[in-house]
């Protein structure tokens, strides 16, 4: 996100701890837009709050995370287990259920518990959870810090897994379309950029970790290379497919408390024309080795910098 | 007669627009508009988020 755009719009980050905080911002115009939770976007409009979704903010980047000694091996190891979730409207919770249904197992099976993300490591490490479901960097963070071990990314067990959107007010969509239009390209274009090389993403790492998140860039380069598909951004647009995947789920499972159509929540029309993905991820996976070791320069302290194929867009 | 006309013509294209602003644009906003078209001010927009993916 940056305060000063090629055209000369301001777009301004404002950080926030919790979720509930978030909503109220939205719902009061405090903010004119968000990155939020999927289902809470959903759950937003059918409360009667004039949002939509733009687009999203990113794609997989969660994961199931249980104590780095645990002897749970399986998803069915969890059963009478306690795991912490972002939210009930999160679809990191929709996942948990889904897999449940998928083995047979009743939703009682597993407690769920909702923790603010930055906690879940804590909550892990002092034994009040016995798993969590977070997006990153926290499953980051528990690996990092010795606390936790990666039972699955989500990239493995619901390809494409939807976590934050950008949401925007109705009224910034009716009286500021070219805002939002522009708002929506730079995510798109940062998104392409990331997945273009390895610098790119560690470059990102020092700037949003320094200036925005507040955490270690370390942190973040651990997110985005270990493995280099743990979180992507190259094919950020709302599919119809996968929310009504997320729809069905919410409602089947009593999320939400009614089905909404497509077109009720989400607003496609910003999103770039002719917008695919530009790069392969088949350029960062080659340096994917070499950006471990960057990370443990102890493992190879005279390592060059990786050199990347030539490019080829797809 | 006919600059009677024009000016009443006139007195009510600015009232229906004054009316229009007061209810639907709000004075504000069409300032802030303004601002930006002049380039006094560039448009602004806040985002919000949490620090995760």
């Amino acid at each position: 996100m940056t305060t000063n755009s090629d055209t000369g719009s301001v777009f301004t980050a404002r950080k926030f701890t919790d979720w509930a905080t978030v909503k109220e911002a939205l719902m009061s115009k405090k903010i004119g837009a968000s990155f939020i939770l999927a289902p809470m976007a959903m759950q937003l409009v059918a409360d009667g709050v004039p949002v939509k979704i733009v687009y999203l903010g990113h794609r997989d980047g969660s994961a199931i995370v249980v104590g780095k000694d645990s002897n749970i091996q399986t998803f069915e190891d969890l059963r009478g287990k306690v795991v912490a979730v972002p939210n009930r409207f999160a679809n990191q919770n929709l996942l948990l259920r889904k897999m449940m249904r998928e083995r047979g197992m009743p939703f009682d099976s597993i407690e769920t518990r909702d923790v603010p993300p930055p906690e879940h490591p804590t909550a892990l490490q002092a034994g009040a959870v016995d798993a969590f479901i977070v997006g990153e960097p926290f499953c980051a963070k528990a690996e990092m810090d010795g606390v936790g071990r990666v039972l699955y990314f989500t990239k493995d067990i619901w390809p494409g897994f939807i976590s934050c959107v950008l949401v925007v007010h109705d009224d910034f969509i009716r009286e500021q379309p070219e805002l939002v239009s522009e708002l929506v390209s730079g995510i798109s274009k940062s998104g392409l950029w990331l997945d273009e090389s390895m610098d790119n993403r560690f470059d990102a790492s020092h700037v949003v970790g320094t200036h925005f998140y507040f955490q270690k860039p370390q942190l973040l380069q651990w997110v985005l290379s270990r493995p280099v598909d743990r979180v992507t951004y190259g094919d950020l647009k709302p599919l119809r497919e996968n929310f009504d995947e997320i729809m069905d789920l919410a409602f089947d499972t009593g999320i939400l408390p009614r089905r909404l159509a497509f077109e009720e929540y989400v607003d496609t029309s910003f999103v770039p024309v002719g917008e695919r993905k530009a790069w392969g991820l088949e350029a960062l996976s080659l340096t994917e080795e070499a950006a471990r070791l960057r990370l443990e320069p102890n493992v190879a302290p005279d390592l060059e910098k990786p050199t990347l194929p030539q490019k080829t867009p797809r | 007669m006919k600059f009677k006309v024009f000016v009443g013509a006139l007195m009510w294209a600015l009232s229906i627009s004054a009316l229009h602003v007061q209810l639907n644009v709000g004075w504000g906003s069409l300032g802030q508009r303004f601002k930006v078209m002049l380039g006094i001010e560039r448009q602004e927009l806040l985002v919000g988020f949490l620090p995760v993916t």
